[in-house]
């Protein structure tokens, strides 16, 4: 089985975000880490690999320190990383940055396609079933089980209130959620591996793409402005015992509010 | 005049919340005289559902093929892709649903257009339309618009007002989607609902939310017993569901479900920013805590300090006294 | 001058950082009430095989230079010090003798396994009369015929009492005092060989600590690790630097868990309306040990770069273990000030800070004795 990882490197949770001049762009604290989604697919490659033999290869779209994902991949048993970081490529919307992967992922022959269902810096989930549609191969998101089998798949996702289990042929993509696995941890053996690789890089060219294809310039849809979510005016307390605070606020709910 | 093409989801014989909203929307948008609005409903469509609809739209255009009896984003989207090539829309709206979300990107490859995913607001008269979507877990809001035209758009559930219907009714126009078996490789082999005519958390009005501080899995019944008593859903924290407490599906937050109710009670929840993330949008939020310095606090309209088990029973108890239940 | 961290030992110390925080964090608490050895813990994390840290990768190791090392010092610590302790003895000091003078067979029985997280291994140096004053070690070794005879009790052991091997520091003569002393490899069930009390302490819970008891212990001419006799000191001497550098690294992650707890609390907690990191007064306090857990660092990594370039490190190991050392007791002293009464409570994790930072004032060398040396070295024997 080739499988193929997309991962991204996003600000970790903590990350401090600030915007700055007056919306033009947000001010981000330096702390990374791999989506957690992500995570979750590059697990789910490994084990198929364990499971029934082959080869990962994970890619990722991004600048600087994009490199840890991939190096993080590596130390988890990832046979091969690429990297797309030529400028040209940042800033996309869904549909460039899944364009410029989608060419990636077919560079080679590949079975599966695994990838977060969102990235949590955007949310924005396209990534996935837009790298699907480009390659012209169906997907299956948010799944929390995956079984493959001979030239097909059965996968499982969360629905709103039940499950869905589907037969896909392959090969697929599958956008992961939380519940599909818990991602190992790796071994000094990889870390040190990982230390040492060397990660490939390509350029749009390499992927038969310009440069206005791609990125800021290839996307159909742009980020005008940034904004503060709107905030909660300051809590207020509901005091007394437990019986008077509960009644208090029963009524506040049906009265004041009305909200129920 | 430009056309709104709707792509309406339906579930069990019921419309969908957020189609709803958008069906809505879509009429003060047919009221302005610029747009023409068209509902589409992919596969079945039984006539009861149709009565439904019609009050909503104009124009009910139901797509139809054996490859749509079931959804799979394949054969949705090239149905809908299909359709809106001889349609032509200027905007192809749908629910920021599970479904939605699932398919719709595929739509916007196929038409070579943009897409704006999850948007909690529209400016529809501005040129381009823009679009507001949260970023970072709802940490940063953004102005989105598209470079040209079509867009594709997914509206977050609990976004419009949901209008009372029209007295005019529209009318359902045929459309097969002529869909290649060939070219489908997905099959639906099960669905299981859980309960039926449980709402989900994403369309909830209501939402009860337990935490670690409820200490037992089975004290969760206090969180499910206030949420009979308000018509609420049940929703969970992170912890409690890697404790195994409460399934994946009632996750509130970052890498569980995000939720914009009009009422979200949190019940013994520290108030980590993963969970936040997944509820900061909920209109009124009450906390109870027996920490008064539980993070909640800070996002939430009103608070109690105070042992829950003694609070939540109390307030289940009020809240039955009035409805008289 | 270039005071970066290579691009390969950034993402060696995200990744050991990660590893800490989603395998050692959260047991931390668990394994300081529960003051047991977490063989669990120690399993899983021993199958990772960063046990092996220092030894070359031919015999299975990653051959970690000592920059890298006190990352991986810093990490281990900043997660818990009872694991931690127990983690660096196998690493370093329980088998650094066994690597260098062990001969093939000693290394198969327990290097390697020690190196696996199969084996525990110890370093016996003090003892109930001898801490810092190693010339008044009374832990003997005679030779008879083809063995040496060990008698003697070591107290305030690391890993003793669970140990599977332990390099025990014995005199083979009194009367050469310093120059007397020797290391000897003595193995889990060679007869008169038992672990005696062990100790309960103040911090570090959950590291087994205590008394070794050799009665008669006889061991083969081989278990003698040194290629010389009477060099034990000399030997010792090589790795006493990165020992202290060690102990740096260690307070700077227990100063670093401890000043990462202040800084949550003092956002969080409000007081008078505000949270109390808008005071002045609480302001100050993180301005203060930010700046001393800044030079710090630099002072420990510092002494690491000097033993990785071979240049001489006494001096900087010495001022990097104290300074270090020093900074970590004000820093979780001042933590414990700011969480007020929850730094009091058992339930929370500063006062577990404050209690294991107090080892590190005597591990790897008081500071009395530290002060004379430093004292001695600058003014110049008079």
């Amino acid at each position: 089985m080739d499988v193929v990882v997309l991962a991204k490197q996003v600000p970790d949770a903590e990350a401090a975000i600030e915007i700055r001049g007056e919306g033009a762009k947000l001010e981000i604290e330096p702390k990374f880490a791999t989506s957690i989604f992500d995570e979750f697919a590059l697990e789910e490659a490994l084990r198929i690999r364990e499971r029934h033999g082959g080869h990962v290869r994970v890619i990722t779209l991004g600048a600087g320190k994009a490199t840890e994902v991939l190096r993080t991949g590596i130390a988890m048993g990832a046979d091969e990383a690429l990297l797309l970081d030529n400028a040209a490529f940042l800033d996309g919307d869904g549909y460039s940055t899944a364009l410029a992967l989608s060419r990636a992922v077919a560079k080679a022959p590949w079975d599966i396609i695994l990838c977060g269902k969102q990235a949590i810096d955007d949310d924005r989930g396209e990534v996935g079933p837009m790298v699907a549609q480009f390659l012209g191969f169906p997907h299956v998101g948010g799944i929390v089980k995956l079984d493959i089998g001979d030239g097909k798949a059965v996968a499982e996702s969360l629905t709103e209130g039940g499950r869905e289990v589907v037969e896909v042929l392959l090969p697929a993509v599958f956008t992961v959620q939380k519940g599909l696995n818990e991602p190992r941890v790796a071994p000094i053996t990889g870390v040190m591996k990982a230390m040492k690789a060397q990660i490939p890089k390509m350029t749009p060219e390499d992927l038969g793409l310009s440069a206005q294809e791609v990125g800021l310039a290839g996307s159909k849809v742009r980020v005008k402005r940034y904004l503060p979510p709107k905030k909660r005016p300051p809590v207020k307390m509901i005091g007394g015992e437990a019986a008077e605070a509960a009644a208090e606020a029963a009524r506040i709910l049906a009265e004041v509010e009305r909200v129920i | 005049m430009e056309t709104v093409l709707i792509f309406v989801e339906t579930k069990g014989g019921e419309v969908k919340k957020a189609s709803l909203e958008l069906l809505s929307e879509g009429r003060k948008l047919a009221q302005t005289g610029r747009f023409k609005v068209e509902a589409a409903v992919l596969g079945p469509l039984p006539a009861a559902l149709a009565d439904k609809l019609l009050p909503y739209t104009e124009t009910l255009v139901h797509i139809d093929d054996p490859l749509l009896e079931a959804y799979t984003p394949e054969a949705y989207a090239a149905a809908l892709a299909g359709y809106a090539q001889e349609a032509k829309p200027k905007m192809i709206l749908a629910g920021a649903t599970q479904t939605g979300r699932d398919f719709l990107p595929r739509v916007a490859v196929l038409l070579g257009c943009g897409i704006v995913s999850d948007v909690t607001a529209v400016a529809w008269e501005d040129d381009p339309i823009t679009c507001v979507r949260p970023i970072y877990g709802g940490k940063v809001l953004t102005e989105v618009s598209p470079l040209a035209y079509p867009v594709v758009v997914t509206t977050r559930p609990n976004t419009f007002a949901i209008a009372e219907p029209g007295s005019a009714p529209g009318s359902v126009v045929e459309s097969r989607a002529g869909l290649n078996v060939g070219k489908m490789h997905t099959k639906v082999l099960r669905v299981e609902q859980k309960q039926k005519g449980k709402v989900d958390l994403t369309e909830a009005d209501i939402i009860v939310s337990g935490g670690r501080g409820l200490k037992a899995a089975e004290n969760f019944a206090l969180v499910e017993e206030l949420a009979a008593a308000l018509g609420g859903t049940v929703g969970a924290a992170r912890s409690v569901v890697d404790a195994g407490w409460r399934p994946q599906e009632d996750q509130v937050g970052k890498s569980g479900k995000t939720v914009s109710p009009k009422l979200y009670i949190a019940i013994g929840i520290s108030g980590a920013i993963h969970h936040i993330m997944g509820m900061d949008t909920s209109k009124l939020v009450l906390a109870i805590n027996r920490d008064p310095n539980a993070i909640i606090f800070q996002y939430a309209n009103y608070g109690i300090v105070g042992d829950l088990f003694e609070v939540v029973p109390a307030m289940t108890a009020e809240l039955k006294k009035r409805t008289g239940a | 001058m270039d005071f970066s961290l290579t691009e390969e030992q950034e993402f060696f110390k995200k990744m050991i950082t990660d590893t800490v925080d989603r395998m050692v964090v959260p047991k931390a608490q668990e394994i300081d009430h529960k003051d047991e050895f977490p063989l669990e813990l120690w399993r899983e994390f021993g199958k990772l095989g960063y046990l092996g840290l220092r030894y070359p990768e031919e015999i299975g190791g990653m051959n970690a230079d000592p920059v890298t090392a006190m990352i991986f010092y810093e990490q281990i610590a900043r997660g818990s010090v009872g694991f931690a302790q127990s983690v660096i003895m196998n690493i370093l000091m329980g088998t650094y003798f066994v690597y260098r003078f062990g001969s093939e067979a000693i290394r198969e029985r327990c290097l390697y396994p020690a190196m696996r997280a199969e084996k525990v291994a110890t370093m016996c140096f003090t003892e109930d009369q001898s801490g810092s004053d190693l010339a008044a070690t009374r832990t003997t070794a005679v030779k008879d015929g083809n063995e040496w005879v060990i008698n003697g009790t070591k107290m305030w052991i690391t890993n003793g009492p669970i140990a599977d091997f332990a390099t025990v520091l014995a005199t083979t003569d009194r009367s050469l005092g310093n120059k007397g002393l020797n290391f000897f490899l003595v193995e889990k069930g060679t007869p008169g060989f038992s672990a005696g009390q062990v100790l309960d302490k103040l911090g570090c819970r959950g590291t087994i600590t205590g008394e070794l008891v050799f009665d008669n212990v006889r061991v083969p001419a081989e278990n003698l690790l040194g290629e010389e006799m009477n060099k034990g000191v000399d030997y010792l001497g090589e790795i006493l630097d990165e020992v202290r550098t060690m102990t740096g690294a260690m307070a700077m992650g227990i100063a670093q868990a401890a000043f990462d707890e202040g800084l949550e609390y003092a956002r969080k907690r409000v007081a008078f309306g505000k949270p109390i990191g808008s005071y002045q007064l609480i302001r100050a306090k993180f301005a203060d040990m930010a700046t001393e857990m800044e030079s710090s660092r630099l002072m420990v990594y510092y002494a690491a770069w000097r033993i990785k370039e071979k240049l001489s490190s006494r001096k900087e190991a010495a001022m990097a273990k104290m300074l270090a050392t020093e900074t970590c007791c004000k820093v979780v002293d001042e933590v414990t000030r700011i969480w007020g009464a929850n730094g009091f409570a058992h339930e929370y994790n500063p006062q577990r800070h404050f209690r294991d930072a107090r080892f590190l004032l005597y591990g790897g060398g008081t500071h009395e004795i530290i002060k004379d040396f430093l004292g001695r070295l600058i003014i110049g024997k008079s």
